[in-house]
């Protein structure tokens, strides 16, 4: 426990906190990226005809396709000297990690903005309103998510728990180390969901009583 | 006897490339004296071991003088040997890279390293001035084919691969290895001390896949460049790669306190290499020098002026000092020569008919289709077992999850304070744990109560994928057992809360699927792994991920058609009732 207790007074919290950063920086490039796909693709899906049973096909894909996979697979697709209308395109880390989010960023969005637009033209706008909620609770599971980047030496939270994990010998260090970051990890995670399910609650309440004035 | 030793270049002053040798000190009177020390050597040697006729020195001087009274009259003369066509231009190109720290580096006109002087000495054998011709990777084996280099010193890995396309010059005249490095003070000091460790490697590397069968994680780099610095921003603890490359770290103080070479293994001879066609008799004669250059320490001299590590050379030089091997028929003598790396990987019954449709694809479509896994059969063995293995741990997580959400939705709907909670703080712990953490704590625990193996590691990563799936449905569950009471149900609770959790049961049962490969984190041997190993000893990474990418997906879809079955079978359940 000593060594634990020396390894955590050195420089570990604020390593860790700049690593819970680069989770949140991650979570919020894909959900930008997933809100621009996201809400095309529920356009895609509400205008009817092929359009939408192309798009219905694309979501599912987006859907199915496994996040670390996909962080894989831009890794080892996007060739290092790769150029974009003339541009590098070479990606960092963190712009692979946020990537391989997108597909299910994207998916969810386009699921919750098609809800979101019916209940626009059914004149329910609290409940279309109920979009921002999931959106954000979308973007709490993706920070959780983001730490797959610790596979390709992405900097954040849980890669720097790992690498002190590493210099520990005691098994009884290591696991109370695990510990600490399941706790640090789920003080912002826990009251995110807590302030989402507030925020819900209050706008179900109005969705319901705005569904019976209609 | 005659001892052939480096002598100074007969006519004319040094030329600038030949001058990077006299910078670092090793200047023609350095190479006098220890031509005066050779032939000492060489005269002691001759009273007490071999008679004349079996050195490789008398060798040698017999093969240069039997050349060099072919010049001129062979010089104008198709077909000669590229040994007499270097007698006769006085010079001999060397294939050359520009920038390999401590082995041959370029500025301007100035080269330096230990590869540099080693050809250098060899044109003073030959008695020609030394012409340096870059060359990468790529290109060293197709100029020597091309007929523009004569001789090939760069860096080149010695294999049963390449034997076939050079003639490879033995002894060798130097061995990497991959070697473990990382800070001083990790208790790291063999393979089986890198179980459950990350350590980084370039993608690629041919010692990739003996480090995963040890349980090692690997972190994967495009570029050996960046692990230095990974290293020293923690970035990785521990970083693999080819002793040859980390050398030119380790002559920097700071690094060198920092950091340690832990171990090494996978080595690799490295060989000078000559055409395969018309250069017999330059291949014997450097055979011969490169005997001689071991026997007399001076590839020990050339290699401590520029840092490099000199235990293989050491080895060398007593081997080629014992009366067996220092004779004229030393370099064919299976016990003084090294065999080069076997690299050859057996091919699969249906190589041919892979090769086939890949250039069938390529002829109708233009798109470069690779199928690695396909064709030799350690790749097809790995890609069998991968596909095998990721059923298995998409089975089990869908079989575990579905379990830890029966037991866990129980739990948190039952009445019972000591039951309910419990199950309401490991939800909520597991809901706080990002899924990577989970797997390394179960790993963790695994491996600290059994002992490594395919199974353990298995078992591990499925309790993880379903107690983090499970914990959240079992929470659905457990929500829906107390509304139900809350609406007065009370006959077939639990029944009815699956039923009426369907939806996320379903949810994370597909979740669960979609996570497996994450598994590989911790070393689960699943279809990611696998073909992670495959590229990291063939081509064809984009098609290669392209398939996983095409696998993961099609089963995850799979998983959700029969989830949807699922759900149906439960709401119409739930309808009946």
């Amino acid at each position: 426990m000593n060594e634990l207790m020396q390894l955590l007074s050195n420089d570990f919290l604020p390593k860790f906190l700049a690593g819970m950063v680069v989770n949140f920086e991650i979570a919020a490039i894909a959900l930008v990226i997933g809100l621009a796909l996201g809400l095309l693709l529920a356009a895609g899906r509400l205008s009817g005809g092929v359009a939408t049973a192309v798009t219905v096909s694309i979501i599912s894909l987006m859907r199915a396709a496994p996040t670390f996979v996909v962080m894989f697979f831009l890794l080892n697709a996007i060739p290092r000297d790769a150029t974009l209308f003339g541009a590098p395109f070479a990606l960092s880390g963190v712009m692979t990690v946020a990537l391989s989010l997108v597909p299910y960023s994207a998916a969810y969005v386009a699921d919750a903005g098609v809800d979101s637009l019916r209940h626009l033209r059914a004149g329910t706008t609290h409940a279309a309103f109920l979009f921002f909620p999931n959106v954000t609770r979308a973007f709490f599971v993706m920070v959780m998510s983001s730490s797959a980047g610790a596979a390709i030496g992405v900097t954040e939270g849980i890669t720097v728990i790992l690498r002190q994990a590493e210099q520990l010998q005691s098994f009884d260090d290591r696991l109370v180390l695990f510990a600490l970051g399941i706790v640090l990890f789920g003080i912002p995670l826990q009251a995110g969901f807590m302030l989402m399910s507030l925020f819900q609650r209050r706008f179900g309440r109005s969705t319901v009583e705005e569904e019976a004035s209609a | 006897m005659i001892a052939v030793i480096p002598r100074a270049k007969p006519e004319g002053p040094l030329r600038p490339r030949e001058r990077s040798v006299a910078a670092l000190g090793m200047t023609g009177l350095l190479f006098r004296a220890m031509a005066l020390i050779a032939l000492v050597v060489g005269l002691a040697s001759f009273a007490v071991g071999p008679s004349r006729a079996e050195t490789p020195d008398a060798a040698l001087a017999e093969l240069l003088a039997h050349a060099r009274a072919k010049v001129p009259a062979a010089c104008t003369q198709a077909n000669v040997d590229r040994l007499i066509k270097i007698l006769c231009g006085k010079k001999i190109r060397v294939g050359i890279r520009d920038y390999y720290p401590l082995f041959a580096t370029r500025a301007g006109d100035k080269r330096e390293g230990y590869e540099v002087d080693v050809a250098l000495a060899i044109g003073r054998m030959l008695g020609v001035d030394v012409d340096f011709v870059r060359v990468n990777a790529a290109t060293r084996i197709p100029l020597l084919a091309e007929d523009r280099i004569d001789l090939a010193i760069a860096t080149m890995g010695h294999n049963t691969q390449r034997d076939g396309q050079a003639r490879f010059i033995r002894p060798h005249y130097y061995r990497s290895e991959t070697t473990v490095v990382g800070p001083r003070e990790l208790p790291v000091v063999s393979m089986i001390d890198l179980a459950g460790r990350t350590v980084c490697v370039t993608v690629g590397n041919g010692s990739n896949a003996e480090l995963v069968s040890q349980g090692a994680r690997l972190m994967l780099f495009d570029e050996a460049g960046v692990l230095p610095d990974r290293l020293k921003d923690q970035t990785c603890t521990l970083a693999a790669q080819d002793d040859s490359f980390f050398a030119k770290y380790f002559t920097d103080a700071d690094f060198n306190a920092r950091y340690f070479q832990k171990f090494g293994f996978a080595q690799v001879p490295w060989g000078m290499a000559v055409a395969r066609q018309g250069s017999a008799a330059l291949a014997r004669a450097l055979d011969l020098i490169s005997q001689i250059f071991h026997r007399d320490g001076l590839f020990i001299d050339i290699g401590r002026l520029h840092s490099i590590r000199l235990g293989f050379l050491r080895q060398q030089q007593e081997v080629w000092r014992t009366p067996e091997c220092n004779t004229d028929a030393g370099t064919a003598n299976p016990k003084c020569v090294l065999p080069p790396l076997n690299t050859a990987l057996q091919p699969t019954s249906f190589a041919a008919g892979v090769t086939t449709f890949e250039q069938w694809v390529e002829d109708g479509t233009g798109i470069d289709l690779t199928l690695p896994m396909l064709k030799t059969a350690p790749a097809w063995s790995l890609f069998r077992d991968g596909v095998f293995y990721s059923l298995v741990l998409i089975t089990g997580a869908l079989a575990a999850t579905l379990a830890f959400t029966l037991v866990l939705g129980w739990a948190m709907g039952s009445r019972t304070f000591l039951l309910r909670w419990p199950a309401r703080l490991l939800t909520m712990a597991l809901q706080s744990s990002p899924i990577v953490l989970t797997l390394v704590i179960a790993a963790t625990i695994a491996h600290g109560l059994f002992a490594l193996s395919t199974e353990t590691v298995l078992g591990a990563a499925i309790a993880a994928l379903g107690l983090a799936n499970g914990a959240n449905a079992g929470q659905a569950v457990g929500e829906a057992m107390w509304s139900l009471r809350a609406e007065g149900v009370h006959g077939g609770l639990f029944g009815r809360a699956l039923n009426r959790a369907s939806t996320q049961i379903v949810a994370f049962l597909v979740n669960a699927a979609k996570g497996t490969p994450i598994a590989s984190f911790i070393g689960a041997p699943e279809l990611l792994s696998s073909l992670t190993d495959i590229t990291s000893f063939s081509s064809g990474r984009i098609t290669t991920y392209s398939i996983l990418l095409i696998f993961y997906t099609a089963v995850v879809m799979v998983v959700v058609w029969l989830c949807g079955r699922l759900r149906l079978v439960l709401e119409q359940r739930q309808a009946a009732a």
